[in-house]
């Protein structure tokens, strides 16, 4: 099977280095010259996936406190020291991981990796930041009601995820978030913020050796907390399995447009259909050129945005399609969406359908690894998730390899009955026959 | 044509940018500029709809588009060895438009949907609100989407005439930066950018200069669906003709609220907590800028949030800006040019549009420029511009 080469090696000729320090700590270095800057990712293996359901929002509350103070620090200065050097930094929590970002010209990076090291170490998380943070979140959460897409994504995921920590959004719930208190925080920071449980990622103008040395220097005397006898083990982790049983979720709301939305099951990214899942996605849902935009808005003008997802997840991950269109459009649209993914299931693709998917999806692949911060994403989040910096190549192969008869075998195996996820006015509800099970 | 050869990339970006924006447009015609550039993707007699996308996006590159008051502009990301084959089908698209009939009026439908959706968001709603109480003579207060009643009555033969008309070379700007040298470069561009439409006589845009504000101009707004209200305050800039001045209200809007550590995010975020977020933008626009601040915030917060604004704005032409906070500015507005300049496609759109509203030299000189800027100019700058009594505000509370 034939390769975009040209664009699918983009970074051939730059290696990924990778380290481990002796308290366990993963580094990751590229050297890119072009321009007189250096990029960071810091994951940590934490994150929503690993918050107990009534505490839903731990990380998402903990990253916003973590850069507002440190022993020494005050949330004030720890910004102007930040600033004062025209830096870049900033703290966020996602369903598989957390992470702090990093970004200045070369000559300061090592200034700014200390301060970084300083409050992923020993944040002080003082009690009235905490205060602000949560009555911030708060309010976004509820912010989020403004956004029929949200509230449309909301209740799919809670629909398909049931007891499982994807089921809530990062923010956590205005019930949760209520609840959190700050020891609940400082008992999360020291169960997952420990040096095994992290991987740095470096970017830019520095060489490798001098990267890894450096974090080294700064991360190096960082121990695993012990006890009598010997190192705490992780927690871990049983999450509930989820079975898929399709429904309807409704959220009557006075917009101009419904959103429908159409979800199925599938699979993690440990998972062998990982790759072929990824090509019906990028087939049927991303681009000027695929299936849902030139079906459904070019040659029926239904939609402005129609597009599909399946996002990268350690558990079981979502594959979505969806689109805004005009509330009297809502049968056809929901009809038009399922009729794009069913026909996946019964007809093969073309061999020039499936090199097109193919060429597209290792094109973009390629010009999506072409920033500091992008190069240092990439690599850093498959050693966070355990796939290993190979998996860069190995994803890239196995996008090549895949068949249109595993296509068609994949698509008949996850996309069988959809959750159906609708938001909208009366007069687009109505258009629903059947009432919503729940 | 401009172009830069950046040998360690496989990438290659090509921007063509028109200067056949919103403002280009007779005013019956509003939404013209914007709809046109949904067409465009249509073909030509050589391509059939929907083929230019499949070109570019098979061969593992990227392409799209998007239009404003200033301008239009087309965009394709891809590798070196595809822009041979993909540049001559971006210029044919661009110079040979057939806008077909049948293809306007399903595409009118898909703008239609791109209105509704927008209608949907808040923040959009104040803000075209917002411009359209600044700007009362001039196009820059008109939303670029158009609106129903008005695309209705359009017919594609005035597409087409908008477009030859505007679609000519002194309009056009293309940039090509990435891993090709400038003889191919210019071998590309010269022949596929050879065969312009020939003009017609076309209604044409009047965009009168806009007066200053004299006032304050306050308007509320009450919305559905609200689950906080918002502020969003804006003044007059200069134009392109005055870019020294523009660029020293940019960096008067970072100090004021682009970071954590910028007085009013600080004051109202962080010690006051009467905001759940504040941000300030300054838009560089051809024929005058827009300097904005817009906070999200609890309704009965609005009054005493507007007013403290104003106090903030009334220090900044009184008492000069420390070295310590002008140097920390000055250096994150010079890094932030550092971090957006990394790939051929970020250059490319930056040359264009500076090339588009002024000359693309301009686009270079910038650091420089922000590294020259002392307390006094400022002062004088935020005393000229940034009013607290001349701005309009625009607020949304729930119903």
């Amino acid at each position: 099977m034939s390769v975009n080469l040209t664009t699918a090696q983009l970074l051939e000729n730059r290696q990924v280095h990778r380290a481990v320090l002796d308290n366990g700590m993963v580094v990751l270095a590229v050297e890119n010259s072009a321009a007189d800057i250096v990029s960071a990712r810091i994951f940590v293996r934490a994150g929503g996936r690993y918050e107990p359901p009534e505490q839903a929002g731990l990380s998402h509350l903990l990253a916003s406190v973590l850069t507002k103070g440190t022993g020494n620090l005050s949330s004030l200065e720890i910004a102007e020291r930040v600033e004062s050097v025209g830096a870049g930094l900033g703290a966020d929590a996602a369903a598989d991981y957390c992470i702090l970002s990093l970004k200045t010209v070369s000559a300061d990076f090592a200034e700014m990796l200390e301060l970084a090291a300083q409050l992923l170490r020993s944040p002080s998380l003082p009690e009235a930041e905490v205060e602000l943070e949560r009555r911030l979140t708060l309010q976004g959460i509820r912010s989020m009601q403004e956004q029929p897409f949200s509230i449309a994504q909301k209740q799919l995921r809670q629909a398909m995820y049931q007891q499982h920590p994807y089921a809530l959004p990062s923010l956590g719930t205005e019930e949760t978030v209520a609840q959190i208190s700050r020891e609940d925080l400082q008992q999360y920071h020291q169960t997952y913020f420990r040096p095994d449980n992290f991987v740095v990622s470096i970017v830019g103008r520095i060489a490798p050796e001098e990267a890894i040395a450096l974090v080294d220097q700064i991360f190096g005397d960082w121990q695993v907390p012990l006890t009598a006898e010997g190192e705490v083990p992780l927690p871990s982790l049983t999450l509930p399995t989820i079975t898929s049983h399709p429904k309807r979720v409704i959220s009557t709301q006075d917009t101009q447009q419904a959103i429908v939305m159409l979800g199925y099951l599938a699979a993690a990214v440990h998972n062998p259909d990982y790759a072929a899942l990824k090509l019906l996605n990028t087939y049927l849902g991303n681009g000027l050129s695929s299936r849902l935009f030139v079906e459904l808005r070019e040659k029926r003008g239904l939609a402005y945005e129609v597009s599909a997802f399946y996002p990268t997840r350690l558990d079981a991950s979502q594959f979505v399609v969806y689109m805004g269109t005009a509330p009297s459009n809502t049968a056809i649209a929901l009809d038009g969406l399922r009729q794009e993914v069913e026909r996946l299931c019964t007809t093969p693709l073309t061999q020039e359908e499936l090199q097109s998917a193919k060429n597209k999806l290792l094109g973009q692949y390629a010009l999506g690894k072409q920033t500091n911060a992008q190069i240092a994403q990439i690599f850093g989040w498959y050693e966070i998730l355990g796939l290993g910096i190979e998996f860069d190549q190995q994803f890239q192969v196995e996008i090549a390899n895949v068949t249109a008869e595993t296509l068609q075998t994949t698509a008949h195996q996850y996309f069988a009955e959809p959750y159906v996820s609708l938001v909208g006015p009366a007069i687009a509800i109505d258009q629903i026959a059947t009432p919503a099970i729940s | 044509m401009i172009h830069q050869n950046i040998p360690t990339t496989s990438v290659v970006a090509v921007d063509v940018w028109v200067r056949a924006g919103a403002i280009a447009e007779p005013e019956p015609w509003a939404g013209m500029a914007h709809f046109l550039e949904h067409m465009v993707f249509k073909g030509t007699d050589r391509l059939l709809p929907g083929q230019f996308d499949q070109v570019i996006e098979d061969r593992g590159g990227m392409t799209n588009a998007a239009t404003s008051h200033d301008y239009a502009h087309y965009f394709i990301n891809t590798t070196a060895p595809h822009l041979a084959e993909t540049l001559p089908c971006l210029a044919d698209l661009l110079l040979n438009a057939a806008i077909p009939d049948d293809e306007f009026e399903r595409e009118r439908d898909v703008v239609l949907e791109e209105i509704r959706q927008a209608n949907d968001d808040p923040d959009w709603l104040a803000f075209q609100a917002l411009i359209e109480s600044v700007y009362q003579s001039h196009p820059y207060g008109r939303p670029v989407l158009g609106d129903e009643v008005g695309l209705m009555q359009r017919s594609p033969q005035e597409m087409r005439c908008f477009h030859r008309a505007h679609y000519q070379p002194e309009n056009m700007t293309v940039v090509v930066i990435g891993n090709v040298t400038q003889s191919q470069t210019l071998d590309l561009v010269n022949q596929a950018f050879s065969q312009f439409p020939v003009r017609p006589t076309c209604p044409a845009a009047i965009a009168d200069a806009e007066p200053p504000i004299t006032e304050i101009r306050r308007q509320e707004l009450h919305l559905p669906r609200l689950e906080q209200a918002r502020l969003m305050m804006a003044w007059i800039g200069p134009g392109v003709d005055q870019l020294r001045n523009a660029y020293g209200l940019d960096l008067l809007s970072v100090l004021l609220a682009g970071s954590r550590s910028s007085r009013l995010v600080r004051e109202l975020r962080e010690d006051r907590q009467l905001v759940q977020a504040i941000g300030s933008e300054f838009s560089l626009q051809r024929d005058s800028s827009l300097f904005t601040i817009s906070a999200w915030l609890a309704p009965e917060n609005v009054d005493r949030v507007e007013a403290l604004i104003g106090d903030r704005l009334s220090e900044l032409t009184t008492t000069p800006i420390s070295d310590a906070e002008l140097t920390r500015y000055k250096r994150l507005l010079c890094n932030d040019y550092a971090f957006s300049t990394e790939t051929a496609i970020q250059l490319a759109g930056l040359y264009g549009y500076y090339n588009t509203i002024a000359q693309a030299e301009t686009a270079v000189d910038y650091p420089n420029q922000i590294q020259t800027f002392k307390a006094e100019e400022l002062q004088h700058l935020a005393s000229q511009y940034l009013s607290p009594y001349h701005y309009a505000a625009t607020i949304l509370k729930p119903l």
